[in-house]
Order: structure tokens, then sequence, then C-alpha cells
């Protein structure tokens, strides 16, 4: 059975041979560039201080190689646009070195300068001549938004400002995208998960827009979140137009990708924090799901592709919502956050919606944890979660740095254990 | 409705420039700056809080409220001169840990002890132990509240009391911590006072470790 098999079965809520396996797919089912290095140092795939590449500068995701993938079982690649968080193409390799000393290559935009703390300051494409737009602090492991929040004139506000990312996609960015998907189509036998962008709206890791030199409109965070109240025509007027202009997208994305891909990024919006939901069902129902289920709409009715919804926390409440809006598959599955507990989940939505993630606690189990409690938290996760498909193990979000080496092996070796179908131990 | 009433609601419903006319005609009404406190903005806070413990409220909606809030004690704050201002409930030093970035509990906890009366120095995200200590120096503050979402920098709340520690100020401030990651065990075992799991726990908090 080839790995695209294998998850289209579960995105179907069969049972395959055994459960298929997301790791670094997307840029929320990664591995932190430092841990990235210790692992493989662990696996004994590269000589001692051999680097390995950041693919995703904003998170410090490093890369997963063909090699990595063999050896843990990957079954799923991602198919990303070329431009980076902060707007420079990863491309033109140049050696850099983490805080925590970690060899690595990241791509020749990747232009940082030390400020006076020591924290090391990130620049829009890569553009020195510009105010910077990322800091990592001083001993810090990913970098963070800077917000450059011009002052707002309510008067003058103007959609348009909010949008200059939203634009149509280029010939070149095409192009790329036809070539990797059929590159990775023929090449692996993996399932193909698209990253295309514009799709995620009000995504609050991305208003604050790192890869643009000069932002405007409302970039400042807790600013956005007042505004999705006082000033919701305006965000509306913003997710209508982006909406417009991501479905051309996406039309024009499925002309050269076609069913190549399995499964489509569409929203990585957080809608959840560590107790509840950020926002109301009623604000969701009214701001949100008109568009989520537009694209959706889209995906269904065109593609044969399964709709990817990501968002951290508490989201149970919402979780009808996110279905009747047509997505197929949730992630990450914050199992650790109010009303997420697995069982509840799985009884209550799985039949009608894959689980991406949550196959172990990222907040306490993974960092903190003896390797006999990830070993037991990991097959419980998948005895739960893989009954009659429905399931790709990931961990919940991209798994961090200063997770112990040993922790992260006993959770792969417990997946190819555990995660046989048919489940051992469930009632005949 | 009384004045202080239609100033409670007019917070609810996060008016911060109906909160602003109103704070200013009763101070021209002759109400005295520290009588906002108990009468409007505390009781106002309270049932924000409420409304967010009950999911009525949630995110932007109180923001918008705290921001309203602010209306109010940013006028009043410079007016609360001598005696008044030192029986504030306290000064809080309120801050993200080193390393980490997300300020938006911190923000809301902030919000809430202020509108409770605390006096808040803000040292914003990414805040280090020597930045801590500063502060609490600096200010003369009783309590310190630290703020981590991400289980690679919850271990520099262990830096920052460390560090309140050996500047010889640990007898002197109460220290609370909070945040996703954060536990009631966690709080323990690195030494802090207490652990608030929300904005509202972050206040009865405070008030009951400046009380004892
Ligand atoms: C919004 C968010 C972001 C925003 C932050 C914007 C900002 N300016 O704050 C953005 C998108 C930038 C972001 C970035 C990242 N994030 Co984030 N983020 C979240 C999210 C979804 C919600 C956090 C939030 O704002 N909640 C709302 C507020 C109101 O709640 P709160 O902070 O918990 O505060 C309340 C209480 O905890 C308490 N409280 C808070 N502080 C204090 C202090 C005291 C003294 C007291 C008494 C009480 C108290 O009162 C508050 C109000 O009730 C959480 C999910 C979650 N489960 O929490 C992830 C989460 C915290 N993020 C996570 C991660 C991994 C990241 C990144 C590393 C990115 C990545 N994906 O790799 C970066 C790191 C940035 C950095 N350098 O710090 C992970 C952390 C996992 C871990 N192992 O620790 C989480 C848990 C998501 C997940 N699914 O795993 N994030």
């Amino acid at each position: 059975m080839t790995s695209r098999e294998r998850v289209q079965l579960v995105l179907q809520h069969k049972e395959p041979d055994r459960m298929p396996l997301d790791l670094g797919a997307s840029p929320v089912t990664g591995m932190q560039v430092d841990t990235v290095y210790n692992l493989r140092q662990a696996l004994h795939l590269d000589p001692p201080g051999t680097p390995v590449k950041v693919v995703e500068p904003y998170q410090m995701l490093g890369e997963i190689k063909s090699d990595l993938m063999a050896v843990l079982g990957v079954d799923v690649v991602g198919l990303s646009q070329r431009a980076t968080q902060f707007g420079f193409k990863n491309e033109g390799w140049k050696p850099w070195t983490t805080f925590q000393g970690t060899p690595v290559l990241v791509p020749a935009g990747f232009n940082t300068e030390p400020d006076a703390n020591g924290d090391i300051l990130m620049y829009p494409e890569g553009d020195k001549s510009v105010p910077p737009s990322g800091r990592m602090p001083k001993g810090g492991f990913y970098f963070d938004s800077i917000v450059r929040q011009p002052p707002i004139d309510d008067s003058a506000l103007n959609v348009e400002d909010n949008l200059e990312e939203f634009g149509p996609v280029a010939a070149d960015a095409l192009n790329y995208l036809s070539r990797e998907a059929e590159r990775l189509y023929s090449e692996t036998d993996k399932a193909i998960l698209g990253n295309f962008g514009g799709t995620g709206f009000g995504d609050i890791a991305l208003v604050p827009a790192p890869w643009l030199k000069h932002p405007k409109g409302i970039r400042d965070v807790e600013e956005w979140y007042v505004s999705t109240l006082t000033r919701r025509d305006y965000v509306y007027k913003i997710f209508e137009r982006q909406c417009e202009i991501g479905i051309k997208n996406l039309e024009e994305v499925f002309a050269v990708v076609g069913n190549r891909v399995t499964v489509c990024y569409v929203s990585g919006t957080d809608f959840g924090q560590q107790n509840g939901p950020f926002i109301s069902v009623k604000t969701y129902r009214d701001l949100f799901k008109p568009f989520h289920r537009e694209i959706n709409n889209w995906i269904h009715r065109k593609t044969q592709w399964k709709s990817f919804i990501h968002s951290c926390g508490s989201v149970r409440a919402l979780l009808p919502d996110f279905i009747d809006a047509g997505f197929d598959i949730v992630n990450p599955v914050q199992c650790s956050a109010a009303g997420m507990a697995p069982e509840e989940l799985k009884k209550e939505f799985g039949d009608r919606v894959t689980f991406w993630g949550g196959g172990v606690d990222t907040q306490r189990t993974l960092p903190f944890g003896t390797p006999d409690e990830v070993r037991k938290e990991v097959c419980e996760r998948l005895r739960i979660f893989g009954q009659s498909g429905g399931y790709v193990f990931n961990t919940t979000h991209n798994v961090q740095a200063r997770v112990p080496v040993e922790n992260v092996v006993a959770m792969y070796e417990t997946v190819r254990q555990c995660g046989r179908y048919p489940l051992a131990g469930r009632p005949a | 409705m009384s004045q202080f009433e239609e100033m409670q609601q007019a917070i609810i419903d996060g008016k911060a420039p109906v909160v602003k006319e109103l704070t200013e005609q009763a101070l021209r009404d002759g109400v005295k700056p520290a009588e906002f406190f108990p009468k409007a903005i505390v009781p106002a806070m309270n049932e924000v809080g409420r409304r967010m413990r009950d999911c009525e409220f949630f995110i932007p909606e109180v923001l918008i409220a705290a921001r309203a809030a602010r209306a109010a004690t940013d006028i009043l704050r410079p007016l609360l001169v001598g005696d008044e201002a030192s029986r504030s409930a306290g000064t809080v030093v309120c801050c993200t840990v080193k390393g980490d970035l997300h300020d938006i509990g911190k923000n809301i906890v902030a919000m809430m002890l202020e509108s409770a009366g605390f006096r808040i120095v803000d040292l914003g995200v990414d805040a280090s132990p020597e930045k801590i200590v500063q502060a609490v120096q600096e200010h003369k503050a009783n309590l310190v509240a630290m703020s981590a979402l991400l289980t690679t920098t919850m271990v520099n709340m262990k830096a920052g009391i460390a560090a309140l520690a050996s500047a010889g100020l640990r007898d002197h401030v109460k220290i609370m911590v909070g945040g996703a990651p954060v536990t009631e065990n966690w709080a323990r075992s690195i030494g802090a006072d207490g652990y608030g799991k929300d904005a509202p726990t972050a206040v009865d908090l405070a008030r009951s470790l400046v009380a004892n």
C-alpha cells in the first residue's frame, strides 16, 4: 500500500494497514530545527555537526528530509509556495547557528542584525533598509512579528490596506507549484498537502504581515481582535474580498496541480485558547463561517481535495460549525485544552471529521514526561483516535525546542508499534 | 440609573468615549477620584470577569471592556494623590517572561488588575529577570505577575524568582504566575506564591496575596 492510498483510506474513514503519519507537511505539523537536528543525530542519520535546513524561518522549522521520512514512516509531503513568512524565498542556502549552538542552513534572504539586548532582528524580504519585522529574543528558538502599526484613522481606513498580501497568484509561482506537484507526485508515493495560502481569514499569526515592508491597515494583534467587534463591517469587507481573490487563486492553482493534491490547508486561524474559544459561536457564524463555507464548497464541487483547518486551543464549541462549514480535517486537536478529551471528541465527531494531530500532549508529556509516559499516552491516543480510520498521527502542533530527544524517539517507536490495524484490544 | 450604574454599563458594553465623558462629568460634580473604583470600575470589571467565566464574553468583548475601563483609570490615576495613591491596592510588576511574546492574556490580567485598583508597571513581553528586579526596586512593587504561554519559556519564571531572591527582594514581593501551560503544581514547584487560571482569579489572588 502506498502512503497516498493509506492517507486516502483514513480520510474515507476506513482502516488501512497502519495509521498514517505526518511530519513537516504543513507549517503547523513540523518540528523546530534544534529538535530535528537532535533527532537526526540520535538516529545516526548524519555525522555530528551536519547542518539542518531551516525551511520555515519564522517558526524555525527544520527540514524533514526523505531519509528521516523513511525511517519514521512519514506519509505526507507538503507542497508550498517558495516565499517564506519573511517574504524571501527558500533558496540560496548559507550557514547559520541557532542560540542553542545548532548548525543550520538558512535561505540567502535570511539577513539578521543583533540589537542592543542581543536579540536578533529579521527584515522583510531580507531588506535591511526598512524597519525589521521579526525578532528572536536572545536565547530564543523562533521569531515573532514586530508589530508595525501605523496610526489608525477610522475615517480613512480602506479595506485595500489590509488586502495588500492577497493579490492574484503570480505566473512564476504557478509554474513552480505545477513542477513541484508533478515532482512530488511522481518521485514519492506520499499524499500531498497543499499550502497555497490566502484562504485563512483573520489569522492572527499573519495579521502583522512580517513579509511586507510597510504594512498598512490594522496590523496590531490586540487591535485586530478588538476590530472584529468594533469595526465588524470593515473586517467583513476584507474577508469578502479575500474570499473572492482566494477562490480565483485556487482555481488557477487547481488548474496546474489538479488532484495530485490530496489535502488543502485552508485555515490556520486560532479560534481557541486554553479554557475555551477565542470568540463566541455567534461571532464565528456571523463573521467567519460564511467564507469558510464558500471556500469549502468550491473545493468540494471542483476538486477531490479534502479541506484542512488548524485551530489551536479549546474549540469543542466550534467543531459542529467547522464541520457544517465543510471542513474534512481538524488539526492540531489540542487535547490539553478545556473540553478536548480524546474519547469525547472521537465519539461525538469521529465519523464526520478526520483528526490530524493530538497524538501526544506537547504542553506536558512530550517536553516534560519520561519516555515511558510518552509511550503510554501515544498508544492510548492511537487506540482512541484510530478507530475506523479518520486519523492521521501528528503531535499537537509543531514539536518544539527543548524536547528530550528520547521522548521524540519513543513517540515514533510507539506509532510504529501501536499504529497497526486491526487495532489491538478492541471489542470484536 | 445613577451616574455610577451608567458608568458600569458603559464599561461592560465597552464604550470608552462614554466612560471618559461620564468620568469627567462626575469629577466636575465633585466625585472623589478614589470613589470611582469601588462604585463603578471594580463592580463593572467583576461583571466582565463573571461573563468571561460563564462564556458570555470572549476575548474581543473582554479587551473592549478593559479598554473602556482604562478610559476612566487613565483620567483618575494622576488625580489619586498623596495617601489616596498609597492606599491603592498595591503595585504590580506585570510581564510575559523572557523568550515569550504571547501577551494577550498578560494584557487582560494587567487591565483587570488595574481596574481593581492596583498600580501596574507593565514590562511588556520577553522580560528578563534583571528587568523584573530593576522594576520591583524602582517602583517599590509588592507583587510580581509573570505570564508564560510556552513550555519552552515556563522555566524562565524560575529564573525570575531566583533573580528576585538573589537581589534580596524575595521577602518584599509576592509572586503570582499564570498562562496556558502553567499549573498550580508548577507554580508551587518553582516557589511562586500563587497561580491563577484566568484573569478574574488573578484579581482575587492579587487581593489575597497583598492582604496577607
Ligand atoms: C494566540 C496565540 C499565538 C499568537 C500570539 C499573539 C500575541 N501577541 O499574544 C501568535 C500567533 C503570535 C503565536 C505564536 C506562537 N505560538 Co502560540 N498560541 C496562541 C494561542 C492560540 C492562544 C493564546 C492566547 O492568547 N490566549 C488568550 C489569553 C487570554 O489566554 P491566556 O494567555 O492563557 O491567559 C489567560 C490565563 O492563562 C491567565 N493568565 C495569563 N497570564 C497570567 C499571569 C498571571 C500572573 C495570572 C495569575 C494569570 C494569567 O489569565 C488570562 C486571561 O484569562 C495558544 C493556544 C492555547 N492553548 O493557549 C497558542 C500556543 C500558546 N502557542 C504555541 C506555539 C507553539 C507558538 C509558536 C512557538 C509558534 C509555533 N506554532 O511554533 C509561536 C511562538 C511565539 C513566541 N515567540 O512566543 C503553543 C505552545 C505549545 C507549547 N509546547 O508550549 C500553543 C499552546 C498552541 C498549541 N496548540 O500547542 N501564538
